[in-house]
Order: C-alpha cells, then structure tokens, then sequence
C-alpha cells in the first residue's frame, strides 16, 4: 500500500525537489522508514528518540497525529500525509 | 454584498514591520482600523525592497517604524499610528499586547513567535501569528483564553539551525499573501467571528497551495493547557539551547 506524503518546501532538497512522495507503510512510523530508505536523511529531521520533532506536525489528513497514536497511527489506503514544520521569516 | 464594521476604535499591534508586517498593516489600514502600533527595532536595508512593500528607496537606512508611519499616515489619514522602535521583548511584551485589542506577528525569528504567543496567553490578548520563508507560509490564530495556542502545534523553538528569511530568501508575492491572510484573520476576529485555532499553511509551489485546518489545544501545552508552566515571560525560554528539550 502506498501513501501520498506532502513534503513542505525546507525538505524538498531531500526529495529531490519533490513536493509529493510515495511511501510504503501500515503506520506513520513504518512510512517514515520507508521514507528514509527512499530519500535518505529525510525522517532524521521529523523524528527524534522521542517521537515527532517538537516543532515538526505531521497530519494524517486534517488531524495532527499526536492527536492519534503518535509513530503508530495507522494509515490506510488513499489516506494523505502532510507535513508542517515550524517557520520563521518574514 | 458589502459587509461593513466600525473598526475605529480597534486597536492593533503590528510586531515586525517586514515582509508580512508591510501588507498587514496596509490591509488593516484600508479597512479602517483606528490604531495601528508597529513594533520593530530594525532599520530599513535594500534587500527588503523587493518585499517590504511600505518602504521605498528612500528609506534605506531609516528605521522601519518611522519610515512605516510616515507610509501608512500619507495613504490613511484616519489612521492613528503608534511607532514602538523596539523588538518586542520580555521586558515590554506583555505590557505592549496589553495596550492593544489583538497582536498580529509577523517576526523574522523564532524567539519573537514564542514571546508572542506567550505575552498574548499572560495580556489575555488574541494573537494572529504568521510567517514565511522562501514560497511558503503559514499563518495561525490564537484566542484571548490563549487555548489553542502557536504551542500547541509548535513546542519549543527549533533547537538545530532552521532556515531564515535572510538566508534562505521569501519571495515578495508570498509574504502579500500570507500577509493577507493574518490581516483577515484579524479583521475576522474585530468582527466578532471566531477565529480561534485556524491554521492556514500557503506553499506556492505546491500542488494545493492553500489548506486551512483547525488547530486543536494540546491538554499537555506548557502555555495554555490543563496545568500550564508558563506564568510569566521569561528570557531563557527563548534562546533554543536553553528552551525547555526535556
């Protein structure tokens, strides 16, 4: 099963200026090792010993998955993964 | 339709007079907002012209909230503009969201989202937070409860070296748009609408550049949850070596 994660603009030189990736996974953790074996680097800046980066949001359609079961949610198929991190600029 | 309120006696506080400060105040401006305070310690340099849409060449050099003024009082005599030429701090920043109805940020920095957010929560102030960096922004509303807050989504300030505008760019276009929707944020909540907890994010290069989501209050925040930490500003709370990485 292969999910559609939306890559925000600071990691796109990791996806190699993709904005849209595929990634294989029955969770948000097991599609972020996915992710990294695709685009190497890339979970090492949304994931730490702890979970998901403090200032790193990964929704699972509109719902913030710390809000679900964190690395375990699950996903299923034709659901969507986006990523939001914190910005500072102006 | 026309939709028409009396915003002359609203009070806001602009803090960072920029990128999004320039077209957030020119927008609350053209809607009739009383009072506008700006709030910026820097000076006018070049580089910002291609987005800084209050400043002109002329201006180099100026200070930001001087040159702002001068801007905004030549287009909207109406409009009553209070200069603050200083960062927003932890010395000033509660006591400055205080003397407004709400705070709309626009800051280049990390230091200056967490003091917002945290000032506003303490003042019992709304606060429209926005930012943007290269094609992308985003934008989010807090309520005067402060719950939920710009905490909620982001924890602490980014520990390892984040981007920022001066090194890695934003393209005049964005910083109109995302400048446009904190204005709107913020004219929605004068209004009387509730706006609490909207997350907006904008990627111009994205396949969907605009989404809107509702933010939900973490029972967990340090600034607005069940048992929060943050009683009062405090300056090694923003600094990210110091900020609380437990």
């Amino acid at each position: 099963m292969e999910t559609i994660v939306r890559i925000p603009a600071a990691l796109r030189p990791l996806t190699g200026g993709q904005d849209e990736v595929k990634a294989k996974g029955g969770t948000i953790g097991e599609i972020l090792d996915d992710l990294d074996q695709r685009h190497p680097g890339l979970k090492d800046r949304l994931v730490d010993a702890k979970g998901v980066r403090r200032f790193i949001n990964i929704y699972l359609g509109e719902e913030d998955v710390r809000f679900l079961k964190g690395l375990a949610t699950e996903v299923k198929s034709g659901d969507s993964i986006s990523i939001v991190p914190a910005i500072a600029g102006g | 339709m026309t939709a028409r309120i009396d915003l002359a006696a609203a009070r806001v506080l602009v803090v960072g007079v920029g990128g999004l400060g320039a077209p957030i105040a020119l927008a609350l401006g053209q809607a009739g907002v009383g009072t506008l305070g700006l709030a910026d310690d820097d000076e006018v340099d070049r580089t910002n012209l291609h987005r800084q849409v209050l400043f002109r060449d002329a201006d180099v050099g100026r200070p930001k909230v001087a040159a702002g003024a001068e801007a905004l009082a030549r287009r909207f005599p109406q409009l009553r503009v209070v200069a603050h030429p200083t960062r927003f701090l932890v010395a000033n920043a509660v006591d400055l969201a205080r003397a407004y109805d709400i705070v709309v940020e626009g800051s280049d920095n990390f230091a200056t989202k967490f003091l917002t957010a945290d000032a506003c929560k303490l003042a019992g102030r709304p606060a429209v937070q926005a930012a943007a960096i290269g094609w992308r922004g985003t934008v989010l509303a807090a309520s005067p409860a402060g719950a939920p807050c710009y905490r909620c989504i982001f924890e602490d300030i980014p520990r390892e070296d984040a981007p920022n505008c001066a090194e890695a760019g934003v393209f005049g276009p964005v910083v109109g748009v995302v400048g446009a929707l904190a204005a709107d944020l913020a004219l929605r909540h004068l209004a009387g609408e509730s706006v609490s907890g909207t997350l907006i994010t904008f990627d111009a290069r994205g396949r969907e550049p605009m989404r809107q989501r509702a933010l939900r209050a973490r029972p967990d925040c340090p600034l607005c949850g069940a048992r929060p930490e943050i009683a009062r500003v405090d300056v090694r709370r923003y600094v990210a070596d110091t900020a609380a990485h437990d």
